[in-house]
């Protein structure tokens, strides 16, 4: 009691600032000793909650294994197997419980193709899951509408591309993703007909995703990319341009030619490579006779495509250009010339001094 | 009754194959990881090892050169590798494997191996 009143006596008397403290410093006390109660509790909450997700787990994986095997060879669902899905369809109206629901089928439909995969796939719409997919794309929230459009994908649910589809100019590029590789996982060749219609730009990164998952389809048969190298959606250009590639399209020439003269440069010098890939002689001709026109970086790919095209021909065009002051441009018309004509070549070898000529010269030589 | 040891980090995939194989007559006994594949092996001495190659601890490589290389053992192997790598798969048959299954595969198809290499 003697102490309390000497703190409290002591407390009174002492300046406005020093109360201040005090008060901040019993504040801050009490905070903190409510922060790590909270803490704790909410520690225990979320042990809890793993504990119960391993025990709903478990019995999901149960029920999955039994429905699978629990079918009948008349492909009808039977009496075990509703029960089963009866059970599940009772508690997905708990979002929790629906997220497990669907990880376990996703667990195992990750690993294994053929009847069993598609039974897993009957199982999420008979369930009643696909009901919550589909209302996640009428949702407000982008992360959302992705999500439901990842789930709808991974379930192989085909019949609701028109929903799906409504979202191919979504303002975000994670919407437009999604949707471009439902569509593409999906239906292959024939699902990048929103090709047609998307106004929207195709990242780099997204058009990786969709080539890396058409290639995963073999035996399938190309789709028509003319009408998407003359898009005026400059990312479907260089889209089709990767397709023309890959797939070797020998059949849009002339396509391929117009955008030659394409407003976009990057579409310009991307188009020069894959000409050369394709033999398209004629190509080099044009570009020969409009050399001073082309941009730096035009004539920069041209010579690398000259790499591949040379003829005897081409040799007085090729010496004009062994001084040019392009390192690139440089390089490649003095390796064109060693492979056109050594005597030559060992002849201008030493036509100037220039530190950066006597490099190129001696690296060809070794090369 | 034939054993076979399955190695197969994933609970849900490794408890399918378990009911498909003990329902056509043979004894599984599952590893999650492969330091216990290993140990299921040296205990039980399989008839057949189906293993994962990405596992914690030990992977499905290890388990094959362990076998071919210390057990000695000339027990049939086949392999899961997921799509993608190639290269480890033919590293898994330069250690010994004996054949192998890409994911996502049909476990009948699975099944029909099994039955092929332990007639």
């Amino acid at each position: 009691m003697v102490e309390n009143n000497y703190f409290v006596k002591s407390f009174e008397e002492s300046s406005l600032v020093i109360q201040l403290v005090w008060i901040c410093i019993i504040v801050l006390v009490f905070s903190i000793i409510f922060i790590i109660i909270y803490l704790k509790y909410l520690r225990s909450l979320l042990r809890k909650n793993d504990l119960l997700k391993i025990k709903i787990e478990k019995e999901y994986e149960a029920s999955v294994i039994n429905y699978l095997y629990a079918g009948n060879e008349a492909e009808e669902i039977s009496a075990e197997q509703q029960a089963i899905i009866d059970e599940l369809k009772s508690n997905i109206s708990e979002t929790f419980k629906r997220d497990i629901l669907i990880s376990t089928l996703l667990k195992l439909s990750y690993e294994i193709s053929g009847e069993m995969a598609e039974s897993i796939h009957k199982l999420y719409i008979k369930t009643g899951l696909i009901d919550y997919s589909l209302s996640k794309l009428r949702n407000k929230k982008w992360n959302i509408i992705a999500n439901g459009i990842r789930e709808l994908t991974l379930f192989h649910v085909k019949e609701v591309q028109d929903q799906v589809k409504i979202h191919i100019n979504h303002p975000k590029t994670e919407v437009r993703s999604a949707m471009q590789l439902y569509l593409v996982n999906l239906f292959h060749f024939e699902g990048l007909a929103f090709l047609n219609d998307i106004t929207t730009p195709i990242s780099e990164w997204d058009q990786i995703q969709l080539l890396e998952v058409l290639q995963l389809h073999k035996n399938q048969k190309v789709a028509d990319i003319k009408s998407w190298l003359k898009s005026t959606n400059e990312s479907v250009v260089l889209f089709a341009l990767k397709l023309a590639k890959i797939y070797n399209q020998y059949g849009v020439k002339d396509e391929l030619m117009a955008l030659l003269n394409h407003k976009n440069i990057k579409i310009r010098v991307d188009v020069i490579p894959l000409l050369s890939h394709l033999s398209i002689i004629e190509a080099k001709i044009i570009l020969k006779n409009n050399f001073k026109e082309l941009s730096l970086e035009e004539q920069i790919a041209f010579f690398e495509m000259m790499e591949n095209v040379y003829e005897k021909t081409d040799k007085p065009f090729i010496m004009e250009h062994i001084l040019n002051p392009n390192f690139e441009i440089k390089f490649f018309a003095l390796k064109i010339l060693k492979n056109l004509n050594i005597d030559e070549f060992n002849c201008f070898k030493d036509l100037t001094s220039e530190p950066e000529f006597v490099r190129i010269v001696k690296y060809i030589e070794s090369n | 009754m034939k054993k076979i040891v399955l190695a197969e980090d994933n609970s849900m995939l490794s408890m399918l194959l378990k009911f498909r194989l003990e329902k056509e007559g043979y004894t599984l006994f599952i590893a999650e990881n492969g330091k216990e594949t290993v140990e299921l092996i040296e205990e039980h001495n399989p008839e057949l090892i189906l293993t994962d190659i990405m596992m914690p601890f030990i992977s499905g490589l290890e388990v094959i050169s362990h076998v071919r290389n210390k057990l000695n053992k000339q027990t049939p192997i086949i392999v899961f590798s997921a799509s993608g790598q190639e290269e480890i798969v033919l590293k898994a048959f330069k250690l010994g494997a004996t054949d192998f299954m890409s994911k996502p595969f049909s476990p009948n198809e699975l099944v029909n191996r099994v039955k092929k290499i332990l007639r």
